[in-house]
């Protein structure tokens, strides 16, 4: 009879499973073993930035009607490494406007949320622009996210459509020089019709126990 | 602080305020072809000056004569902050090891250029020395507090998140101010990382932070681009000295008067660091306003009865005088 562990390491070899990039195929196979759910990486973190503002509003509707820019749906659940739903967790975001600007003044494009009981969120905005003096930071949306007993998570998400990677965020994700790896850089899935295009993107944040 | 991150995601959306020039340049360095200065850093005797280039290098040279005295390197890894102790005796320079994750601090005997000290931490945005020069703060991924001799850390007094983007010793070392990611300046013992109130809040990041030179008030800016003079026994911020187009990047205060030499970013672009002022703490009033464009401040020090400080252009960093 072949062991369990046999059939997976097979299958791994030949490539027969698709494994999700947040586990790693040796944590996989222990946990397999072990009857246990495998550990997850958690969400890389990334800086802070010099635009967080405190107080946002509790909202997740950031986009107004008639706001500039190509509307955008961004979405995802918070887990803990072993994978639990981590319900009760807040996450705040910000992101500058179409035009690549920061409202300082006020909090256009800024906001918090707690997740519900499945740890899952959204946030109504638009994709925002790139930084209007030509640096190479590329198109992001700062997270900061926090839940009792976790470490709090300070991150950003990127968009796999940004041209800076010209379609390759694997091989030029360093274009950007805050970007320290691929793996924050999310797909973008296109809905609508072509005069009604929306942005959709995923991004699930997984939290470290201290 | 990390002027370099910090300059990578600026965006400042002001017109240009009317500029005063009222500095004088006392020395021109030539940099090597194709190097560039990224930041700096000048002793307090303003003999020195610093830099982080863009080849990695640290290079260290005389303001007087313009000689370069010292080159520092280590491989790929990129300098991520520098400071001289008050005494002026060492250089410690932060690198990266591992982004966002993991760095190194190396401390050097600034006359034969021996590594003294060495020891790992998390990633680091800056640096600063006790004025007995025993101990180093750091901050960065987190905050703490090091022993330079034991390479043992003291303190660890790291925000609830963001980290810290500036900090500063009392000028007594009792205690550390920090300008915190999470939008406070809060100071604690050095000693003990009990905190001496419950912090000042601000809506946006201060950036800078630092001791007045009597060590009765913080002064603090960062993206509100107003300077707050803070009472360290409350956090009650007591004033403000009036807002300028640019954001507040960086703070040093005099050692004998009560002035601060404020380091603005440039009101029309990212990363131009090209605006410094001189307040008079005690009247509020501006003693100097000096802005040039094309230039980055990357440093200075009161010296006597002026402003010495370091600036860059493309191929040339500048050493200036500014009364």
């Amino acid at each position: 009879m072949v062991a369990r562990r046999e059939v997976l390491q097979k299958c791994l070899a030949l490539g027969s499973i698709v494994i999700a990039s947040d586990f790693s195929a040796d944590s996989m196979l222990f946990a397999f073993q072990k009857g246990e759910k495998p550990l997850a990486k958690p969400t890389p973190p990334n800086p802070l930035g010099p635009f967080y503002k405190r107080l946002a509003p509790v909202s997740n509707i950031l986009r107004a009607p008639g706001d500039p820019g190509l509307p955008l749906t961004l979405s995802g659940q918070v887990f803990d490494t072993r994978g639990d739903v981590v319900p009760g967790a807040t996450i705040e975001i910000w992101q500058t406007n179409h035009h690549g600007l920061y409202d300082v003044d006020g909090y256009r494009y800024r906001g918090k949320q707690t997740v519900d009981t499945t740890g899952a969120y959204s946030f109504e905005s638009v994709l925002p622009g790139h930084y209007p003096d030509k640096s190479r930071v590329c198109q992001h949306v700062h997270y900061v996210v926090m839940a009792p007993g976790h470490k709090p998570l300070v991150t950003q998400l990127y968009f796999a459509t940004d041209p800076a990677f010209e379609g390759d965020p694997q091989r030029n994700y360093a274009r950007d020089p805050l970007l320290q790896t691929p793996e924050l850089i999310r797909p973008v899935v296109l809905t609508g019709e072509p005069n009604e295009l929306h942005a959709k993107v995923r991004f699930e944040l997984y939290l470290e126990r201290p | 602080m990390n002027m370099k991150v910090v300059a990578l995601t600026l965006v400042c959306c002001l017109p240009v305020a009317a500029s005063a020039q009222s500095g004088r340049q006392v020395k021109t360095i030539n940099l090597p072809a194709g190097v560039t200065v990224q930041y700096g850093t000048m002793s307090r005797a303003g003999t020195l000056v610093a830099t982080i280039d863009s080849d990695n290098v640290v290079r260290v040279w005389s303001t007087r004569s313009g000689e370069l005295l010292q080159r520092l390197a280590d491989g790929s890894h990129p300098p991520s902050d520098l400071v001289f102790s008050l005494d002026g005796r060492y250089l410690a320079i932060a690198y990266q090891l591992v982004p966002n994750e993991k760095g190194v601090v190396r401390i050097f005997e600034v006359d034969s250029w021996k590594m003294e000290h060495e020891f790992v931490v998390p990633d680091v945005f800056a640096l600063a020395f006790s004025p007995d020069n025993r101990r180093l703060a750091l901050s960065g991924m987190v905050t703490q507090a090091w022993d330079v001799k034991t390479s043992r850390m003291l303190a660890d007094i790291s925000p609830p998140f963001g980290g810290s983007t500036s900090l500063s010793f009392s000028g007594d070392g009792n205690w550390v101010a920090t300008a915190d990611g999470d939008g406070h300046v809060r100071v604690f013992d050095a000693g003990t990382e009990k905190p001496r109130s419950s912090g000042t809040e601000f809506a946006l990041e201060p950036l800078a932070v630092a001791f007045s030179q009597d060590n009765k008030a913080i002064i603090a800016g960062g993206v509100d681009k107003t300077v707050s003079v803070i009472d360290p026994e409350t956090g009650k911020v007591l004033r403000t000295l009036s807002k300028q187009p640019g954001l507040i990047l960086s703070l040093n205060v005099s050692a004998d008067k009560n002035q601060v030499a404020v380091i603005y970013g440039s009101a029309d672009s990212f990363g131009k660091v090209d605006h410094l002022m001189l307040w008079d703490l005690d009247t509020e009033a501006v003693l100097a306003d000096f802005q040039k464009p094309g230039i980055t401040v990357v440093g200075g020090t009161f010296v006597g009865d002026h402003y010495l400080f370091a600036a860059a252009s493309d191929s040339q960093l500048s050493v200036w005088s500014l009364r």
